[in-house]
């Protein structure tokens, strides 16, 4: 792994989940540097998979979902259909040899909610662990 | 509608390796609806081959473009002055489609990326199921509206046959056994009598018998 590798994850997000608010996505950014672009959805449901994928073919090294808790979509259901976009991009980037571990998704808890901070935080360090994406390096 | 199914990647990336340029092909009718080869899986596979090729340290220029219907001649012209710049297509259209391109584009490679399925209906969200063989000689009138060439296993025209087990077939259970539903429907709608005839062996001839077939319409043409 190369010494001066960054890690960057690209996190879509529900703006209805904790700390989803937009002085909060510039603070998360600012924390994180370089390593954490967000994007925030009006919902779940809105993701497309070809968000993920571009993220992971233009610049990221893992890209991450984070939806309202299972059940609480005020939408009824868009954090279902989340799941299924994400399960289908990750399908498709192991077709090609890509870590299916580069995309990932957290469904909120109703009762302990995680702020996106901390979670933005933990999508890093998973990329660490796994290290720089094939199709970037290249 | 047309429906199809996308190859698996490992075939598709066999069949373009050979090309440096590559422009891959959406089609925005059939094979968008039963989300196959509309415009998100066309940019949705574009950039899975880019970044496979990427991995694989190829040096390849993968393109993307979805035309509304590949199998009509005034939406493919709209590719003259584009094509040229690719030494292939990758087509998500159907059979149809990708040769209707190829018939209009000689001198170019289109390779499908998909494999064409059957004449069926979007049944709900994700599920789409057959019931059309596109025999030529519509008899749906006389089995109240269910096809027993397209949705009976085994294409009885006088059934059900002993395999129907209440309302599946023995082929497969998940099957609903069509002459049930033949039978039910005409039940409902009172038509009943229209089965107390025996019904003659399909006559193929108006399918493929005479080969290709192709529709006429003087009226429509210029």
């Amino acid at each position: 792994m190369s010494l001066d590798w960054v890690p960057v994850v690209a996190v879509f997000y529900c703006k209805n989940v904790p700390g989803g608010g937009e002085e909060e996505r510039h603070a998360i950014e600012k924390r994180y540097k370089g390593s954490a672009r967000l994007y925030p959805i009006p919902c779940s449901g809105r993701l497309d998979a070809i968000h993920l994928l571009k993220a992971l073919e233009e610049f990221a090294d893992g890209a991450y979902v984070v939806t309202c808790p299972h059940g609480s979509c005020r939408y009824f259901e868009g954090n279902s259909w989340a799941a299924k976009r994400l399960e289908t991009v990750r399908r498709l980037i192991e077709s090609i040899g890509l870590e299916g571990a580069r995309v990932g998704m957290v469904a909120e808890s109703s009762e302990e909610p995680i702020d996106l901070s901390i979670l933005t935080g933990e999508f890093i360090n998973s990329i660490s662990k796994i290290g720089p994406s094939p199709v970037l390096k290249s | 509608m047309i429906t199809a199914e996308q190859k698996p990647i490992k075939e598709i990336r066999e069949t373009i390796a050979p090309y440096r340029k590559i422009l891959v092909l959406g089609c925005g009718s059939c094979v968008a609806e039963c989300a196959a080869g509309g415009e998100k899986e066309t940019a949705m596979l574009a950039s899975a081959l880019r970044m496979a090729a990427r991995m694989n340290k190829e040096d390849v220029l993968i393109e993307d473009k979805t035309i509304d219907r590949q199998c009509v001649r005034d939406f493919i012209v709209q590719l003259e002055g584009v094509i040229e710049a690719y030494d292939a297509v990758l087509s998500l259209g159907c059979g149809a489609g990708v040769q209707a391109v190829a018939e209009i584009f000689s001198d170019t490679t289109i390779i499908p990326a998909l494999n064409t399925e059957f004449l069926g209906q979007t049944k709900d969200q994700g599920l789409w199921t057959e019931n059309c063989v596109g025999c030529g000689d519509c008899m749906l009138y006389y089995f109240g509206g269910v096809c027993p060439l397209a949705r009976c296993s085994k294409q009885l025209m006088n059934g059900p046959c002993g395999g129907s087990r209440e309302g599946r077939c023995e082929v497969d259970p998940e099957i609903p056994c069509a002459w049930q539903l033949i039978i039910d429907r005409l039940g409902r709608i009172g038509g009943l009598e229209r089965l107390g005839k025996v019904y003659p062996a399909k006559d193929w001839s108006k399918k493929q018998g005479r080969g290709p077939r192709k529709i006429v319409r003087e009226d429509q043409q210029r």
